[in-house]
């Protein structure tokens, strides 16, 4: 005895204004009466702060209320009876009705925010019978009016004399210089592309690598908690490469965990692209493993804002 | 008893057939045009040592594990793909895999580790901390080559038993722990054995996928076939789940942190890309580039070959990422060969094994290149080599290694037409990648190819020339002139020859020549022998004859062996200085070659040679010169025993061609046959002496010799009774079977010989029949041929008029010597009798049935056809023909017709049944 | 018809470089179906010629053969004809008819080729032929150095035989014919 919604696309991927259909399918060794069956359509914005990152409120507020984004819930069928084995009860249902689409915010799963779409269906039975009941989420991107997109390459280097942090002695003295250009205006279906070049290095390199990073922002209070994380990192280059020959920058960006970018009131996801040079040193054995994120005296880096737009 | 009367002369007039002249016969149709056919027929071939090597082929390692069956599926595939398996055999071979393996720690882990599934580098990516870790793991762990390969294999099943249990997502985990293995160059001589296996797991996965993808394009959910893809679909005929799944397989690949492996697995499901856009080119670019951020020089060589080998999967065969790849890998060689000595990836300084590790990929992207005919001139435009293929640019330095695959398939015609420029190309190239030498040689051999075709020749060997004499080191100057010798010959440009024979000659002077360059010399001496028809021209060379002199060893033979091919060729060699030259290459064959050891091939190739020259030397009339030549020839040969029969062969020849002109030349045929008498003694084979005794005493009766006839048949029937000692321990049948019908040919002879007055007539034949009791190889079958043949002999020595006579006038037949001497008839008729007996007791002694039947039929014939049927003898063969019936049964044909015979004989007497 | 070629002691090279260039130009592949050779030719070459001729080749053993797997005699069935094959040298005496006859019966032959003599001969002796082709390079004998180059060709055809004779005398080929037919009830 089961249900299961089925969509029918089976990517489970909408548009806000795209109507929601399917079947409701439903398995029975016997027929069985109902009292109705039901949709539900609940969306969500879920932020959490955890710990560490927002310091002082970590206290107060731990799981903080979710932002509605829709819920409805439509009758499918009236009371009755389904009969044994299986049947398919086509259903459709408009996610937005009248409401501006700005509101619809793309699925999104990050460290903090989650933007999730579910569809349940209940069909609901005397009181003696349990309700059988069946959840599946979907995936709502946004339709927001493309951008004319002429990707816009910003240039980089990434030099002794660019670093904020301490480098080792030979690196400073040696020196080296890497450029290159990357896009900083993305759709979020295409990859992430751009070059780079290592024009200089006394150091052998050891490895070059292209973190893409996700900035959530909550708004608490009067405070404003942002998380920041590596979503996924890229290596490029392995090794203490050819000199003066550009290496492509190929970054497909993971689904699910980008969005595009979302400036909100009570939240913002943004993201960032760091180009991460390690060199060769004897040093690495003698580095604990204890604060991953000291930037090290053996790496060299340059990051840069990235916005991440939907496509049609 | 009685011989039967014989008239030899009636016999002949009565039987012989008539015949009539004829004009027209079954071979008369025979047009000239089909005679050549048969002209130059008897022609020496031997063992060139040269030609090998090259087909040797070592026994693969183990070659029973990759995948040749490739799915038809993906389009285009086919064809190349036979290729790429026959050239990941050749890889496997190329490279000696020791035992154990020294790997990283990294790959370690997925050799050795037991959990089979790998943690998914997406999705859970944590943090710079993966960096670090493989930072920290340093050091080498060693495997076994056995145990290395057997993970493989198993992890090649995991991933198929994943993939069609459903569980594509471990399918995929684990192919990416295979290529990881990849990053490890530290296996050094196991990397192409690894990257054939582990690819041949990425040729699996990318199959897979690309049948599920495309199925979905093809079928609906429910399972119903909605459309079939033709080899050239376009994207937008697939159906967005199908492109959906599609786009997703490469997110996930996208996901992989290191560069190298992420490259692997989007190469190997990389057809599927056209499931996504039409135009691939682009991708195919960017991995090219992306191959560039492989430092490690092994690892991306063999990146850029799984790229090409991917590449030929599409439909479409552009060629730009060919050009590419080779332009990247120029420059990483030129990086390898500026840092000398630094490290390279895990081969420190070890830069000539490095290098040859990544040969292959070198050639095989060349091959790639140059494969379609109709894209040539461009390739050879994008490659900078020229502006067309009838403009190269000369002076454009390559890498040599590059440089000599390249030379090595481009066409000959595009080689033959610049030659100039690729010699200087070839010039200014050069490099420790590769031997230059061996470049000019891929030249020369290429310029051999089309040798009609090439232009400005005297220019291309005056560079080439120029090119060699720079060179210091003999092996490398007679390396590329090797190469050029068919040129050189081929237009006949002597001065060019002189002057190259002249310098070998000089530098052979003046410092100790090595093997390799005796070799190389050899094969430049072999091929001025191959080309000139005439011995003589080629020993009137300058130098020819010194340069001969100064090789030695096998290369001299081999040399020696040539030139005596080429001089037996033609029918006579009558020039004095050549034969005089020819007979020191023989004798220096002869003294090169240990005769000692085991009758190999090559020393009787070698006797051969020499006794097919001695053959032909041709003195013309000069006899006696001719004489003294093999009179210097047994003392120069004196090893080559088959010589000397040549040589008594040669004698007795020269013997009847004096005989033949009629000339008062006694002496000199004496002259041939005491040769003979000297030198047939040396020969060790009893059976052999006994042959050339008799040709030798035939020889001798033509002359009127007969007092030497004579002491050649003593010495022949020395032989006779030597034999069993050395030639009869054999116990051969063959032995025996050869030596009775020699006796048998010594009775026919007798008939020739007048009877020697001192010795009895009969002596030989007397000392053949004892010697039938003395000798224990002889079985009763043997015996009674021999018996048979003494028989038929006393039989015609009874006869008034003999056969046939010996044809010169002083030698008289015994016909007329014993006629009506009572004494010799009488002897006849008792060595008969003893004959007779001995053959009815010896039929007795043979313990197989059937034979004695048929011995019993043999001398039965044999007794009625030389005695006159009276009783005794028809009783005799009464009781031979009851032995015969008993032994054999009535129906026996030859028992029949002997049967027949017999009653013809005497139809009165004898009643058989 | 069946064109068999009887050729023999042809004593290359001991006795003679090659064959006269005149046969060879007559003995081209493809005319030929058997060849049936008496013996010493002497050396491996001129076996591979003969094949090279026509591949069925049948050789007894002369004395000086350097291939000693050559048999002492050899019968084969052509068409309606046994033909038994000797190298001759172990007849006693050399070509003698009776001696000849002996063998014809123990080989039970219609036809028999021997050799030695060098000399080209042709007999209806009993109920058989004898033949000897001669020798084709004109090689000295045991008995005489004054021989003429020949051999032979069996134009075999049911019952009936043609023998040519090829005979190279002063330097220009002679053929004769020889006809004889097989009587049936002449051999049991």
């Amino acid at each position: 005895m089961s249900v299961e919604i089925k969509l029918s696309r089976s990517n489970r991927t909408y548009r806000p204004n795209d109507p929601l259909r399917g079947n409701i399918i439903t398995r029975l060794p016997s027929s069985i009466s109902h009292r109705g069956i039901h949709l539900t359509l609940n969306a969500s914005v879920n932020l959490q702060v955890r710990g560490g990152s927002a310091g002082f409120i970590e206290s107060i507020y731990g799981v903080l209320k979710p932002i509605r984004i829709v819920k409805k819930s439509i009758q499918v069928q009236p009371s009755g009876k389904i009969s044994a084995g299986t049947t398919q009860i086509p259903f459709s249902i408009i996610l937005n009705d009248g409401g501006k689409d700005d509101k619809f915010y793309e699925t999104f799963h990050g460290e903090n925010i989650s933007i999730q779409y579910l569809l349940n269906v209940d069909v609901v039975r005397g009181y003696l019978h349990k309700s059988l009941s069946a959840t599946v989420e979907f995936i709502v991107e946004s339709e927001f009016a493309i951008l004319p997109i002429s990707p816009e390459m910003v240039f980089f280097y990434i030099t002794q004399d660019t670093q904020r942090h301490s480098l080792l002695p030979e690196l400073k003295s040696g020196g080296f210089k890497i450029s290159g250009r990357i896009c900083t205006q993305c759709l979020v279906s295409d990859p992430l592309v751009g070059e780079l070049t290592v024009e200089a290095s006394a150091v052998p390199v050891y490895s070059i690598d292209i973190h893409l990073l996700r900035v959530e922002s909550i708004m608490v209070g009067e405070n404003i908690a942002t998380e920041t994380s590596i979503v996924q990192t890229t290596q490029i280059a392995d090794g203490d490469v050819c000199h003066n020959l550009p290496l492509p920058i190929y970054v497909m960006l993971p689904r699910l965990l980008t969005c595009p970018t979302v400036f909100a009131g009570p939240f913002s996801v943004e993201f960032k692209v760091t180009i991460l040079v390690t060199f060769q040193t004897e040093l690495y054995n003698v580095q604990t493993k204890s604060d991953p994120r000291a930037l090290r005296k053996w790496v060299a880096m340059e990051s840069l804002p990235l916005e991440l737009v939907q496509s049609k | 008893m009685e011989f039967k009367l014989r008239d030899y002369r009636a016999e002949e007039e009565a039987y012989s057939l008539t015949r009539v002249s004829v004009s027209s016969h079954p071979l008369c149709s025979s047009s000239s045009s089909s005679s050549s056919h048969t002209q130059d027929n008897v022609s020496v071939e031997f063992f060139d040592p040269l030609r090998a090597l090259s087909t040797e082929i070592s026994e693969p390692v183990e070659d029973t594990f990759v995948a040749e069956k490739y799915p038809v599926s993906q389009p285009a595939s086919h064809l190349s793909a036979k290729e790429w398996a026959s050239f990941n055999k050749l890889l496997m071979q190329r490279f000696p895999v020791p035992k154990m393996i020294s790997v990283s720690a990294s790959s370690s882990k997925t050799i050795k580790g037991k959990k089979a599934i790998g943690e998914l580098p997406a999705n859970t990516q944590s943090d710079e901390l993966n960096d670090s870790e493989k930072l920290t793991e340093k050091g080498f762990k060693t495997v076994s080559q056995q145990e290395y390969i057997k993970r493989l294999h198993e992890l090649k099943d995991e991933i198929k038993r994943s993939w069609h249990s459903g569980d594509r997502v471990t399918s995929l985990k684990l192919s990416i722990k295979v290529a990881r293995l990849l990053m490890d160059t530290c296996v050094a001589q196991f990397y192409p054995t690894l990257f054939v296996l582990a690819t041949d797991i990425m040729d699996m996965l990318g199959d897979m996928v690309w049948e599920r993808i495309k199925e979905k394009a093809e079928f609906a959910d429910d399972g119903t076939k909605v459309c079939t893809l033709s080899d050239d679909f376009e994207a937008n005929s697939i159906c967005l789940e199908a492109k959906e799944t599609c786009n997703n397989w490469f997110r996930k690949i996208a996901s992989i942190h290191e560069l190298l492996p992420r490259i692997y697995l989007e190469l190997a499901i990389f057809p599927c890309w056209r499931f996504l856009r039409d135009d691939v080119t682009d991708n195919l670019m960017r991995l090219v580039m992306m191959i560039r951020g492989i430092s490690d020089p092994l690892a991306s060589a063999y990146c850029r070959f799984f790229l090409i080998h991917c590449a030929q999967k599409l439909p479409q065969r552009d060629t730009g990422h060919l050009v590419n790849c080779i332009s990247d890998q120029k420059i990483l060689l030129r990086q390898i060969i500026s840092t000398k000595g630094t490290k390279f990836g895990n081969f420190l300084g070890d830069n000539k094994l490095l290098i040859s590790l990544m040969e292959p990929t070198i050639e095989y992207t060349m091959r790639c290149i140059f494969k379609d005919p109709n894209k040539i001139a461009d390739m050879i435009v994008r490659l900078e080599l020229g502006k067309s293929p009838l403009e190269l640019y000369g002076k454009v330095p390559w890498i040599s290694i590059v440089l000599h695959y390249l030379l090595k398939v481009l066409p000959t015609e595009v080689v033959c037409s610049n030659a100039l420029e690729i010699l200087h190309l070839v010039d200014c190239s050069s490099d420790y990648t590769f031997d230059q030498c061996l470049n000019y040689k891929m030249v020369g051999l290429k310029l051999c190819e089309g040798i009609d075709q090439v232009n400005t020749v005297d220019a291309v060997i005056d560079e080439v020339i120029q090119a060699a004499t720079k060179k210091k080191i003999l092996d490398e100057y007679l390396k590329i002139l090797d190469a050029y010798m068919d040129i050189i010959l081929h237009y006949n440009m002597d001065r060019s020859l002189s002057s190259i024979l002249s310098e070998i000659f000089e530098r052979l002077c003046n410092e100790v020549v090595t093997e390799d360059e005796l070799s190389t010399l050899q094969s430049i001496v072999v091929k001025l022998i191959t080309h000139f028809d005439d011995m003589k021209y080629i020993f009137d060379l300058n130098y020819f004859v010194d340069i001969l002199d100064v090789m030695h060893g096998s290369s001299r033979s081999i040399v020696c062996m040539h030139i005596l091919t080429k001089a037996t060729r033609n029918n006579h060699i009558d020039d004095p200085t050549t034969v005089k030259l020819l007979f020191d290459v023989a004798q220096s064959l002869h003294d090169n070659v240990d005769f000692s050891n085991t009758r190999s091939d090559d020393n009787q190739q070698a006797e051969r040679l020499v006794a097919r020259f001695v053959d032909k030397v041709d003195h013309g009339m000069e006899l006696d010169r001719h004489l003294t030549f093999l009179v210097e020839c047994r003392g120069a040969f004196s090893s080559m025993n088959d010589l000397k029969e040549i040589l008594v062969h040669s004698s007795n020849l020269l013997a009847t061609r004096a005989l033949r002109e009629k000339k008062n030349n006694l002496n000199f045929i004496k002259s041939c046959i005491t040769f003979n008498e000297v030198t047939i003694p040396c020969i060790p084979s009893y059976a052999r002496q006994l042959i050339l005794y008799l040709e030798t005493a035939e020889v001798s009766l033509f002359g009127g010799l007969i007092s030497h006839a004579d002491g050649i048949l003593d010495s022949a029937v020395c032989c006779l009774q030597n034999v069993s000692l050395v030639d009869g321990l054999r116990k051969s049948n063959e032995d025996a079977d050869g030596i009775v019908s020699l006796t048998r040919k010594l009775c026919s002879f007798m008939l020739l010989v007048p009877g020697n007055l001192e010795q009895g007539a009969m002596y030989i034949p007397k000392s053949i029949l004892s010697l039938l009791d003395s000798q224990s190889w002889v079985t009763p079958k043997l015996r009674i041929r021999v018996l048979c043949s003494l028989l038929s002999l006393s039989a015609t020595f009874a006869q008034n008029e003999l056969p046939y006579h010996a044809i010169h006038e002083e030698v008289f037949g015994n016909d007329l010597l014993f006629h009506g001497d009572a004494i010799y008839s009488q002897e006849l008729g008792s060595l008969s009798r003893v004959i007779l007996h001995n053959m009815v007791d010896t039929i007795q002694q043979e313990p197989s049935q059937v034979t004695r039947g048929k011995l019993a039929l043999e001398a039965c014939n044999c007794i009625a056809s030389f005695f006159k049927v009276n009783h005794e003898i028809s009783s005799v063969c009464s009781k031979l023909m009851e032995t015969a019936v008993s032994c054999l049964g009535g129906d026996d044909k030859y028992l029949q017709s002997t049967n027949n015979f017999v009653h013809k004989q005497s139809p009165l007497c004898v009643g058989g049944e | 018809m069946v064109l068999v070629l009887a050729i023999g002691d042809l004593h290359i090279p001991h006795r003679a470089p090659d064959l006269p260039a005149k046969f060879k130009s007559m003995l081209v592949p493809g005319k030929i179906q058997h060849i049936i050779c008496t013996g010493n030719l002497c050396i491996k070459e001129i076996h591979d010629y003969l094949k090279s001729l026509c591949p069925s080749l049948h050789i007894t053993r002369g004395e000086y053969d350097e291939d000693s797997r050559y048999p002492e005699t050899k019968t084969i069935t052509i068409g309606q004809f046994k033909i038994g094959l000797c190298h001759g040298h172990q007849v006693v005496p050399w070509g003698d008819l009776d001696s000849l006859a002996m063998l014809q019966r123990q080989l039970d032959v219609d036809i028999l080729v021997t050799g030695h003599t060098h000399q080209f001969k042709a007999y209806k002796h009993e109920a058989g032929v004898v033949i000897n082709p001669g020798s084709a390079t004109g090689a000295y004998s045991s008995i005489t150095y004054d021989v003429n180059p020949s051999f032979v060709l069996m134009d075999i055809d049911g019952l009936r035989v043609v023998v040519y004779v090829y005979e190279l005398i002063d330097g220009e080929v002679k053929v004769d014919k020889i006809d004889f037919k097989k009587t049936p009830t002449a051999t049991i």
